[in-house]
């Protein structure tokens, strides 16, 4: 039976992470060996990236019967929007391997860290709503797991609490799930669970399409999360250790856009569509809440999850503005962004290291004691406030365009809300990084070769995708226009 | 008369004879536990053997039609069920032997008892006949109302005997009651006869068989531990010994399962549907104040016995949507009968494995920090949890996927919602567990038992077999997996058919 690249891009730190369960290697073996997996999953997908083709179909379809009694199979496939996802996911998780090497964790921590990557991209490949629900459920116990045992303070509370309100909202899914494939069966007498099968179905009414529409909602408003199911995020972040905040604000996150673009769109065009403006406004009121809620944090990872909600509540509003500008810059900030706070939350588990936990006011002076992590802080928070010369530049402005595509105030309203925060950001920076104070901080080492690789990878990326955006746009443009002109039919004007 | 039918009563004669021998070698000193639980193990597994020499095809066969005048059938149903129930005689002698071992006042009549009661309940499958299924229910039940109170020293099995006892023996009055109803409705007990009766004669009035047809459904309702018929299972759940309740949650279940779907498939017209429109308050009651019983248990064995009032609210459901379609949610009851028996099976299994070295390591505190110490075991509790839960990659997502895709199906949407709002409960108290063995730094743990011997082992395999049925054959081809699970529940249901 042949596996194909996409099965060995899922499956491959799932059989590391069993093996090294299983095998009684100490903790340091594990991280290698668990690093060294990553890479080779990395270059697998660079060079799905370079084989891609420039059309708006699925590519590397895998196919194979999995219950066949139900129509259920084992589906994977890849297109412009998923592959960048999937670069996205195969880039950062080593260069963050890099950042957690040092931390003295268990040997568990690492197999969990690789189970968490066959969860994300065995979500972002399937093309079954069964198959898609699997991963999205099974990502859920790795990360329990994480945080559970290697977080802090209240981290027990803290990790019932996120898995029972993300299965809260996936189980709302499977109940829609069933609902369509059911809806299939009436009507075409077979049954399938397959995205390119469901989205015939035409014997629902509009009022059974609404209702599964937020059951598909709700669990991915809850992943993302968007206001107001976002009550778990700010304990969830501050009691993780810090690879748990890495994966969750990064890339989990992401994916629950992911899936509102994948499966949201296509099934339910109709309510995509009229329900776009309620979304855009939850997105520029996220936008706005989260950034006030930033403001007034004392502690300085607690602020950067504020941030990061805001700008995930931007690439909400982003992805509802109906037009390519919007679109294409919700797509490029879901990368833009991941790196940037995935970089800024290793940069403050690196302080919370070897300061412990602190507020802003407690920090301060670090630029003379570390010099390469001022300027990998400044670097990302560049990128997060949209820098020109940053990917975040060219997302931000390219999502404020679709708003304004979309409805002047709104884009005002957005633009404005951004510049204030980019600013705020600087003060932040300021306060923390640069301004000399009598805070005790002689326990904090610079960043050692492995972290200045990691972080300078990134921000290398960062500058890459900035200067010349063209080079990954190009991969997902015919992909957007396949979203917009034949399945939500609102035209393009670009 | 042919003689060549024996070969299908054979799992029934060497189960029968086992518990006959193991009775009459108890007395002798010394035959002690660890002897007679080979004696017999070697019975089940001869049952077992002889049992699946029969499988793989649909077939249905009435031995000694003459002779037991046509009250037992022998069919790829039945076949499916004594298999289920035989594994599980065999998981509770092995992991039994180990419990039993370990307190002096269970002697080896416990292995005679058992084996009578396994029985009882291949009887029970085999039967499509009214008074010979009340004597085989009474057979399993009667053994395990003993097996509850064995342990005489302890008020609690006493009590949870006699309680048991004492509330059986009423549903069994209420169920031989129906019986002669339904007789005097229709002279005759044969359940295919009934239905031939009542679609013969629809003008009549059906008072009699109706009155008769509730009273037997409330007997069903109170053996499965449904609302409002299910307090007496925590207690008894509770108050016996740990194998022996395991034994009653995962097989005894399985059994009478078993026997109502065989009655409720048979068209019976009009009670069907009368039984139906309860069913479905039924099961929605089951599901909400099970899972209102298990979130606040602080006892494992309580909770556990509460989550399986839960799990028979599911498979209530799929009892209601079986009108409108008959072979898919039959297929998912048969289905969810074998990922229950698994999950319940290897949850219990472990429980009492554990405890068996010192009786009160019980509650959910008892486990703080248990991955520590056994990580193994620790981790096949959880896969054991994660199952009942319903969580993907564990054959309790694929059970409940099809019990729910059934109702969808069928119409019952209300219930599917429910169904997912239980398991939403049941996230709570299953991952509550698994937290606490992970989460906690090591508490001292004492005598915990260590991982060696056949009892883990056969654990373990459980466990390895709730993540097979869970993700399926996709790359291994020609090893069965979910396909063949589902293909062999169809198989059941069409054998009911035929004959």
């Amino acid at each position: 039976m042949d596996i194909g690249l996409l099965s060995f891009i899922i499956f491959l730190p799932l059989v590391v992470s069993f093996i090294l369960l299983i095998l009684p290697v100490d903790m340091k073996v594990t991280r290698n060996i668990a690093f060294a997996t990553t890479v080779v999953v990395f270059l697998l997908s660079l060079s799905i990236f370079f084989q891609f083709r420039l059309t708006d179909y699925m590519q590397f379809r895998e196919f194979h019967p999995w219950i066949t009694s139900y129509g259920i199979y084992y589906s994977l496939g890849v297109d412009g929007f998923s592959m960048i996802i999937l670069m996205l996911i195969t880039t950062l998780i080593p260069l963050g391997y890099l950042f957690l090497w040092k931390t003295k964790k268990a040997k568990g921590y690492w197999a969990s860290m690789l189970l968490i990557q066959t969860g994300v991209t065995g979500a972002l490949l399937s093309l079954d709503l069964v198959l898609f629900y699997f991963f999205w459920e099974s990502m859920l116990l790795p990360v329990f797991m994480i945080i559970g045992i290697y977080g802090t303070g209240n981290r027990i509370f803290s990790t019932l609490k996120i898995t029972i309100y993300t299965i809260m909202g996936s189980l709302f899914m499977l109940v829609s799930i069933l609902y369509l494939g059911v809806a299939f069966y009436n009507e075409f007498g077979v049954w399938s669970f397959q995205l390119s099968d469901l989205v015939q179905i035409t014997i629902l009414s509009n009022l059974q399409r609404t209702l599964l529409f937020f059951g598909f909602m709700i669990a991915f408003a809850i992943k993302i999360p968007i206001f107001p199911f976002h009550t778990w995020l700010m304990q969830t972040y501050s009691n993780s250790p810090t690879g748990g905040v890495f994966i969750l604000s990064a890339i989990m996150a992401k994916l629950g856009i992911y899936g509102i673009v994948r499966f949201v769109l296509p099934l339910f065009p109709h309510q995509y569509v009229e329900f776009a403006p309620y979304f855009v406004g939850l997105g520029v009121f996220g936008l706005i809440y989260f950034g006030i809620a930033a403001l007034m944090q004392q502690n300085i990872k607690r602020m950067f999850a504020y941030s990061s909600a805001s700008h995930l509540a931007f690439i909400t509003a982003g992805i509802f503005s109906l037009n390519a500008y919007g679109m294409t810059g919700a797509a490029f900030l879901i990368v833009a962004h991941a790196m940037a706070t995935g970089g800024l939350f290793l940069l403050v588990g690196n302080l919370e290291y070897y300061l412990g936990i602190r507020t802003i006011s407690g920090l301060g002076g670090i630029a003379k004691k570390a010099p390469f992590l001022t300027v990998a802080f400044a670097l990302m928070l560049l990128c997060i406030v949209g820098l020109p010369g940053t990917n975040g530049f060219v997302s931000e402005l390219l999502i404020i365009l679709g708003l304004f595509q979309y409805n002047h105030y709104v884009g005002v309203i957005s633009a404005l809300t951004v510049l204030v925060a980019a600013s705020f950001m600087f003060w932040l920076f300021q306060r923390a990084i640069l301004v000399k104070t009598n805070n005790d901080i002689s326990e904090l080492k610079d960043l050692d070769k492995k972290e200045i690789f990691g972080i300078f990878g990134l921000g290398a990326v960062i500058i890459a995708m900035g200067i010349y955006p063209h080079w990954f746009l190009y991969k997902i443009e015919p992909t957007i226009q396949h979203y917009l002109l034949d399945i939500l039919k609102v035209g393009v004007a670009s | 008369m042919k003689y060549d039918d024996i070969i299908y009563l054979l799992p029934l004669i060497s189960v029968g004879t086992g518990a006959v021998v193991l009775m009459l070698l108890s007395p002798i000193k010394s035959f002690n536990i660890s002897k007679l639980s080979w004696v017999a193990l070697f019975f089940l597994i001869l049952s077992f053997i002889t049992n699946a020499l029969n499988f793989g095809e649909v077939y249905s066969v009435t031995p000694f039609a003459h002779l037991f005048s046509s009250m037992f059938v022998i069919d790829t149903f039945s076949g499916y069920f004594t298999s289920i129930i035989i594994a599980g005689g065999i998981v509770t002698v092995l992991v039994g032997t180990h419990y039993f071992d370990k307190s002096d006042m269970l002697r080896g009549e416990i292995f005679s008892l058992l084996l009578f009661s396994v029985f009882g309940m291949i009887l029970l499958v085999e039967t499509k006949e009214l008074f010979s299924s009340f004597i085989a229910l009474e057979i399993a039940s009667i053994s395990i109302y003993i097996l509850v109170g064995f342990q005489k020293n302890y008020t609690r099995r006493v009590e949870g005997s006699f309680r048991y006892l004492i509330l059986g023996s009423m549903a069994s009055i209420m169920f031989l009651l129906g019986i002669v109803l339904i007789y005097a409705g229709t002279k005759s007990t044969n359940i295919i006869e009934i239905s031939n009766y009542l679609a013969s004669h629809k003008s009549q009035d059906m008072t009699l068989v109706i009155t008769g047809g509730m009273l037997i459904l409330i007997t069903f309702l109170f053996k499965i531990a449904a609302f409002p018929f299910q307090n007496w299972s925590m207690d008894v759940y509770d108050g016996a010994p740990l194998p022996i309740t395991a034994f009653m949650a995962s097989t005894f279940k399985v059994a009478i399962f078993g026997f109502i779907l065989r009655f409720i498939l048979v068209d019976f017209h009009e009670l069907k549907n009368a039984w139906s429109d309860i069913l479905f308050y039924v099961a929605i009651l089951t599901m909400l104040y099970g899972s209102f019983l298990a979130v606040f248990q602080t006892s494992l064995k309580r909770m556990l016995a509460a989550s399986s009032i839960v799990h028979t609210g599911y498979l209530l459901i799929a009892f209601v949507s079986i009108n409108s379609i008959g072979e898919s949610a039959a297929t998912s009851i048969i289905f969810y009968l074998i990922a229950y028996f698994l999950s319940s099976m290897g949850a219990f299994g472990m429980l009492s494995y554990i405890a068996s070295d010192d009786h009160l390591r019980v509650t959910y505190e008892d486990f703080r920090g248990f991955s520590h110490i056994r990580p193994y075991m620790a981790a096949m509790m959880s896969i054991f949890m994660l199952s009942l839960a319903g969580i993907p990659s564990t054959i309790g997502f694929i059970g409940k996927f099809y019990i729910f895709v059934g109702a969808i199906e069928s119409g019952y949407t209300l219930l599917a919602v429910i169904g997912i709002l239980a398991t939403f409960i049941s996230v709570y108290y299953y991952f509550k567990l698994i937290a606490l063995m992970y989460f906690y730094p090591s508490s001292e743990m004492t005598n915990v038992p260590p991982l060696k011997g056949i009892p883990p082992l056969i654990i373990a395999v459980m466990a390895v077999l709730i993540i097979w049925g869970g993700v399926g054959n996709t790359l291994i081809s020609y090893f069965p997996g979910i396909d063949f699970l589902i293909d062999t529940a169809k198989f059941a249901y069409q054998s009911l058919f035929i004959g």
